[in-house]
């Protein structure tokens, strides 16, 4: 299936927005674990994932040609 | 005299002379006269916010000006507060303007925020940004979020009920419950910023905070909005509630927290809040070690738990444990403490060790739930 990933701030750095075509990634917690894997850095940082513009609390299922986004916190003024 | 003041947008529309009347009415607090803080303050003031505060304890320096546009040259070396306070005042003599040359701190920040209505954040720091959304949270004032990195920003409203969605208000720690370690998100200082994208957002927060005191349009609550510069792109998330995080539920509690950046103990061990340990509880290799004595109570789940009394200390040490999180925890995060140092001492960089503080009597709600 396809999935869209958008990021922010720092994490563009090693993340470019892409589509990505994968199988076996069901939900929200194997995504994390797959893009974790994929993009080690990201396991030094804190980020928030937003599926199809929600924000992720809990584990949730994913459908194909969905939309996530990954955030992290902004503190500069 | 005020009604010519603000002609052209009494006469906008869908704003009119009843939304005037709620903007010199509110008492909006904007926390920091910096890149976000001078654009906000200028539109807050010239749009007629009746009473306007500005919290800031630095002054002026060159490196400021190329973003923080209420000031000039002559300034340098001057308390933002008072040259910001002079210019708004002039451009709008008909408002009230406060000036508070104060850092907010534990001690300060509830007798100042529940001065205001509305509190507009424009810090540049994760320790003011965590400070600012507890008091928020536990004064219920809405709190308008306005933060950059690099060629992006982000903005959000919290602690404001959302009537048309039922949802009630969400704060930063829904969004991210933990704030991040020294050093692991660059900040401006470090990064760079260029000026006008801290005016951009800070014009946005302006508008963000009219839009909610006049009651108009659909401000960003429960969401938070992306920017992007460089593409002009925005994308917008709506933010939901989430757990596995404390906020401070009383004054007492608000006192005893720690919005000092904690990675850096010098002590070694670091000393958490509960919402710490639940995301250290949720780490493969963690143990969570209970080092009162066996009749204290509440008695803890020993499946979760692992029970370790000080009296039986010295024989754990000689013992070996694969885990590399140690989250030591007793009764008021005193003995955790002797605890954490014997473990430092023993491990070294080799094991994290935390202490709880505050121990279990002040987590009581967390512990009495699990």
């Amino acid at each position: 299936m396809e999935i869209e990933i958008i990021s922010f701030g720092q994490i563009t750095e090693f993340i470019n927005n892409q589509k990505i075509e994968v199988d076996g990634i069901a939900d929200t917690d194997a995504f994390k674990q797959y893009i974790e894997d994929r993009f080690p850095a990201l396991k030094g940082i804190k980020y928030k994932l937003a599926l199809n513009k929600n924000i992720i609390q809990q584990n949730t299922k994913i459908a194909n040609q969905a939309t996530i986004a990954i955030m992290p916190p902004f503190s500069g003024g | 005299m005020s009604a010519e003041r603000y002609n052209r947008q009494i006469i906008l529309k869908g704003f009119g002379e009843e939304a005037q009347q709620k903007l010199l009415r509110a008492k909006v607090l904007v926390i920091g006269a910096g890149g976000l803080g001078c654009p906000a303050l200028q539109y807050l003031a010239a749009a007629g916010i009746g009473h306007i505060g500005i919290v800031d304890d630095d002054t002026i320096s060159l490196s400021n000006l190329h973003r923080q546009i209420l000031f000039t040259t002559a300034d340098i070396g001057k308390l933002k507060v008072e040259v910001a306070g002079k210019r708004l005042q002039e451009m709008n003599p008909q408002i009230g303007i406060i000036r508070h040359p104060i850092r907010l701190q534990k001690n300060n920040i509830l007798d100042i925020l529940s001065r205001y209505d509305y509190i507009l954040d424009g810090t540049d720091n994760f320790e003011s940004r965590y400070l600012i959304n507890d008091a928020c949270a536990l004064l219920n004032k809405p709190l308008i979020f306005a933060a950059v990195s690099g060629f992006e920003g982000q903005l959000a409203i919290f602690n404001t009920p959302d009537h048309s969605t039922l949802t009630p208000g969400t704060n930063y720690r829904d969004l991210f419950p933990l704030p991040p370690g020294k050093g692991e998100i660059p900040n401006c200082i470090e990064n760079g910023i260029i000026g006008v994208l801290p005016g951009i957002l800070g014009t946005m927060a302006a508008a963000e905070t009219i839009k909610l005191v006049a009651k108009i349009g659909q401000p960003l609550t429960n969401k938070i909005l992306n920017y992007n510069l460089l593409t002009q792109e925005q994308y917008t998330i709506n933010i939901s509630h989430g757990d596995g995080y404390t906020l401070p539920e009383t004054v007492d509690e608000f006192l005893n927290m720690d919005y000092q950046d904690t990675s850096e103990a010098p002590q070694g061990y670091i000393e958490i809040d509960a919402s710490e340990l639940v995301k250290l509880q949720q780490l493969e290799s963690t143990i969570l070690i209970d080092v009162r004595e066996r009749h204290e109570v509440p008695v803890l789940d020993k499946q979760v738990y692992t029970q370790v009394p000080m009296s039986e200390f010295a024989t754990f040490l000689n013992k070996e444990f694969y885990q590399k999180q140690v989250v030591l925890i007793c009764q008021h995060g005193i003995r955790s403490v002797a605890a954490a140092e014997a473990l430092q001492e023993k491990y070294g960089d080799a094991k994290k060790i935390y202490s709880l503080k505050g121990g279990i009597v002040k987590w009581r709600d967390y512990f009495l739930k699990s």
